[in-house]
């Protein structure tokens, strides 16, 4: 399945708390991703915590897009990408 | 070293986990029991699954993978009735030879060999035991595996067994040992579960196989999806048969008499009909269902799986199944509750070779399964009563060859479906019907079309025309004239179409003919509307509304289709609830192929009114749908590729590449415009002016030829948008013109009154002032329009410099391209035209001083000559600068 990288933009910072309650919005967030087959791998969050870089597989850019309304997740840009590791290429 | 052989095996450089698909999870908890006994603590690893689900794949790949560095020892147990007795244990005996051989060979007790078995491994080197198939093994080697079981972990090897969990019966002996492992240190576990329909989809893709359809049948199961695929047909791989007829083989003769009744009643059997057919054999049910053959369902039983069904029915020998056959026939002739089953009458006549009740039964279930709908199932009981046509005189047999055809197009089978009507005609031909054939020859028209093949179909119609021409004034006559409106039409050549029309309807007015008068009453109203013509409409309604009296359910679906391509063509947005009229008309009737064209204009009118995700999701629906016409691929894809490039999202171009190699092969605006638009906005989106006129070049000339006024006008746009400096063509519609022609605040307000409001946002986006820019940007951010945004923000970005560039007094600020005081008394007389030399003079310099300045000007305003930097010098705002000074 492709791999995307999604940047995401919160004006007023991630706000998601390290509890159960922020667990708790990260779960919700997995399950809406599972009806497009859409999975979160994992994401970078900028130090402001204004700007994210999630990593995911979908089956296509529209499935993402579809995930993140019904998530009401922001999407700024969505690019297609693949590994480079530099200790397996070397 | 120990010796090497068959069975012991090292394998080096093998590549990481092979092809398989969704065993990530299964090869990783290898690897850790792998790291586990690296760190001297054993592993006894039971992998599971059904049958096929490819358990010895994942075994193979692990070993490739990670046993480079050590002796791979493995066994299998083996399906037969009676097992060999330490199957496996002989194998690996004979591999490695010494204690363990001589104990296996002695036929030693199990704990023996067991020892054996042990000293092998602690003395031999790293070693990796595999056992496969354990649910088939002998009570002694079960014996030896629970022993391993326990003791695993303070051997510190690694062993790895492979079971079938589908063979597990609830008295199976593997169960015992299983329970007893249950808790055992060093036991780990991987289950294989069937592959995802994502899966079974990635491994159909380069095969003609409905990959959804394959998944369903195989249950994901990836020996059966591999051999399916692998077979290139439709029938049962013989490795499946020979799978499945292992199991069967262990059954006894009354149980495999019973499967032979069950399978050759498909999906299931009901019990009283068993009962008819079986007899006897009905008393070894409880076996069958203990052996997890058979399942029992309400009053019937069925096979656990369809691959197996089949694969028992093909072994049945060939005289005892039509005698089975034969039997169900006639106990189906009298049902417990009186009602014919068409579709099992018809089917078990067919392999009972009864070819009377073959073309009465499969006649009569293709009508019924045509009237409900279900097309698929009618064109197959069709072809199954085709097969027993040589009975029935050519007519009859061009009748079921007509309905055949008709029912292939209808699930876009357009090979089959012209391949029956080129029989149909044959037949006419051989009884001289040239009436017939002229008809037909307008349906194989019809058909060619949709398939993808215009010119093709132009053929037909025209070879209808000099066979019915000959033969006077006829109503045939008239379908034909018809047919050639409705060719010329679709190609958007108004002037034949009109001028066919005008025969078809003299003919038809003088004949009668309703059927031909709605379908040329929609031939003429789709062409004027599509002209933009006000009588179009009302033709095209006029036609619709005739059709639904009559009851022509085809040609009221094929009203609407036409009603919704020119409605998206025109954006005549008020029409919107006409389309929608048309789904549900559709969807009501079972004209599914309709339904979708419907949804597919009504998602590009989506995308005209900004919504773009909904029209993605409508392209994405169309595409999952086996029913696939050409040009509603075309249309599919398309969406999908404008979309993505309008939001700015990856993977613009496969879609558009496919949309592209469909139209490739035809030569009418319908199927070029959509796509040529598509890329060329696409193109322009990215700043791509080569690949913009690339795109739109022919497509653009064909459009002005046949006076296709949007068309023109969108692709001219695009064109100009990419750089492209050519004049507005004069067919252009008119938001496009006014735009093109230099007013795009007008064409902004065009744009608006239509409901396109990002057509709206990138006139404004072209507009001269700054407050227009700023809405457009607004707009484009609001309809998530990211690259035509971006375009508009860099524009938004120049000015503002330059909206610097004409305030306050040149000598209060640096001028835009950052030119000194001098160098701008310099430019100013440069710009008057001065050389070098006079300037010089002017400004009592040397003239090396004034070369030096210019080539500094040059540098600074990025221009190479004179001229050109007098032009620039205009473009930034500095001729009036000069003035000022």
């Amino acid at each position: 399945m492709p791999r995307y990288v999604i940047e995401r933009t919160f004006p007023e910072g991630l706000g998601i708390p390290a509890s159960a309650e922020g667990a708790e919005a990260c779960r919700a967030v997995v399950e809406r991703n599972l009806e497009g087959a859409v999975t979160w791998l994992h994401s970078y969050v900028s130090a402001d915590e204004r700007t994210t870089f999630c990593v995911y597989e979908a089956p296509s850019p529209e499935a993402i897009r579809n995930a993140a309304a019904r998530s009401r997740l922001p999407v700024d840009r969505i690019t297609q990408v693949r590994v480079l590791d530099p200790y397996f290429n070397g | 070293m120990p010796p090497m052989g068959a069975v012991v095996s090292t394998v080096t450089n093998a590549p990481p986990g092979g092809d398989l698909l969704e065993r990530e999870v299964p090869l990783a908890l290898l690897d850790q029991a792998l790291a586990a006994v690296d760190e001297g603590k054993g592993r006894l690893v039971l992998v599971s699954g059904d049958a096929g689900i490819g358990k010895s794949a994942l075994v193979r790949a692990f070993c490739a993978r990670a046993a480079s560095d050590r002796r791979i020892l493995d066994g299998a147990c083996d399906g037969l009735r009676t097992p060999r007795p330490l199957g496996p244990l002989v194998d690996i005996g004979k591999a490695v030879g010494g204690e363990l051989q001589r104990a296996v060979a002695a036929k030693d007790a199990a704990h023996s060999v067991f020892d054996a078995l042990v000293d092998e491994l602690r003395s031999g080197g790293d070693s990796l035991v595999v056992i496969e198939d354990v649910h088939w093994a002998d009570e002694a080697t079960l014996d030896i595996l629970g022993l391993l079981g326990r003791r695993v972990e303070s051997l510190g090897s690694l062993v790895v067994a492979t079971y079938r969990t589908d063979e597990l019966t609830p008295a199976h002996p593997l169960r015992v040992v299983l329970g007893d492992l249950a808790t055992a240190p060093g036991l780990v576990r991987v289950h294989l579960e069937p592959l995802s329909a994502d899966a079974v989809e990635e491994l159909a893709a380069p095969y003609e196989v409905d990959a959804a359809d394959l998944h369903a049948k195989t249950a994901g199961n990836p020996f059966f999806v591999t051999e399916a695929l692998a077979s290139g047909s439709t029938d049962v791989p013989a490795t499946v048969r020979d799978a499945v007829l292992a199991r069967a083989a262990r059954l006894g003769e009354r149980g495999r008499d019973l499967l032979d009744a069950v399978a050759i009643v498909p999906n299931r059997t009901d019990l009283w009909l068993l009962e008819a057919i079986a007899g006897n054999a009905l008393g070894a049910l409880d076996e069958c269902l203990a052996s997890g053959m058979l399942r029992a369902e309400d009053r019937a039983v069925a096979f656990r799986h369809e691959l197996a069904r089949r694969a028992v029915e093909e072994a049945i020998n060939p005289h005892r199944r039509a005698e089975l056959h034969a039997c169900a026939l006639e106990a189906l002739l009298t049902p417990p509750d009186g009602s014919w089953d068409l579709e099992q009458l018809a089917q078990h006549a067919e392999a009972a070779g009864d070819g009377a009740a073959v073309l009465e039964f499969a006649t009569a279930a293709a009508e019924h399964a045509a009237a409900v709908g279900a097309h698929r199932e009618a064109a197959a009981q069709y072809a199954r009563a085709l097969r027993y046509a040589d009975r029935l005189s050519e007519v009859e047999r061009a009748a079921l060859l007509e309905a055949r055809s008709f029912e292939c197009y209808l699930i876009s089978r357009h090979d089959d479906a012209i391949e029956a009507l080129d029989e149909a005609l044959e037949c006419y031909r051989a009884v001289g019907d040239t009436t017939a054939e002229g008809l037909a020859l307008c349906s194989l028209a019809s058909r060619r079309w949709c398939g993808g093949n215009p010119l093709a179909a132009a053929e037909s119609v025209a070879q209808a025309v000099r066979l019915l021409e000959p033969l006077g004034p006829s109503p045939e006559l008239a379908r034909a004239y018809a047919a050639a409106s409705s060719m010329a039409m679709n190609a958007e050549q108004a002037e034949p179409a009109f001028a066919w029309s005008d025969r078809a309807l003299e003919l038809i007015e003088r004949l009668g003919a309703t059927d031909t008068l709605v379908f040329q009453l929609n031939n003429v109203g789709t062409m004027g509307m599509l002209l933009g013509r006000p009588e179009g409409l009302a033709q095209l309604e006029r036609s619709i509304a005739l059709a639904a009296r009559e009851g022509l359910e085809d040609d009221v679906g094929r009203g609407y289709i036409h009603l919704a391509w020119a409605v998206s063509r025109l954006r005549e947005f008020a029409l919107v609830p006409r389309i929608d009229a048309g789904i549900e008309y559709c969807a009501d009737h079972g004209l599914e192929l309709w339904k979708l064209y419907l949804i597919v204009y009504r998602a590009r009118v989506e995308l005209d009114q900004g919504r773009f995700s909904d029209a993605a999701d409508a392209a994405t629906f169309i595409l999952r749908q086996p029913n696939r016409a050409p040009l509603l691929k075309l249309l599919a894809y398309t969406l999908l590729g404008t979309v993505r490039a309008r939001r700015g999202d990856p993977d613009v171009w496969s879609p558009l590449q496919e949309a592209h190699e469909i139209a490739a092969v035809t030569d009418d605006l319908q199927h070029l415009a959509p796509v040529a638009i598509a890329r060329t906005e696409a193109a322009s989106l990215c700043g791509k002016a080569a690949l913009a006129a690339e795109a739109s070049d022919a497509v653009l000339e064909l459009a002005r030829e046949r006076e296709a006024a949007w068309i023109v006008g969108e692709l001219a746009l695009w064109r100009r948008r990419a750089g492209i400096d050519e004049p507005c063509p004069p067919e252009a519609a008119e938001p496009f013109a006014a735009h093109l022609t230099g007013d795009p605040g007008q064409a902004a307000a065009l744009w608006r009154r239509l409901g396109c409001p990002y057509e709206a946002a990138l006139a404004l986006g072209d507009a001269a002032d700054g407050d227009s820019l700023r809405r457009a940007l607004a707009e484009l951010r609001g309809l998530g329009a990211v690259p035509a945004a971006t375009l508009v923000t860099r524009r938004l970005r120049e000015r503002g410099e330059r909206g610097v560039a004409r305030g306050p007094r040149p000598s209060t600020r640096a001028n835009p391209a950052g030119l000194t005081a001098r160098e701008l008394d310099v430019l100013q007389l440069l710009a008057e035209g001065l050389q070098n030399g006079e300037i010089a003079a002017r400004l009592v310099v040397s003239r090396r001083t004034v070369d030096h300045h210019v080539s500094a000007i040059l540098r600074k305003l990025g221009v190479g000559t004179r001229a050109q930097a007098g032009a620039e010098a205009a473009r930034l705002g500095l001729a009036a600068d000069l003035q000022d000074r």
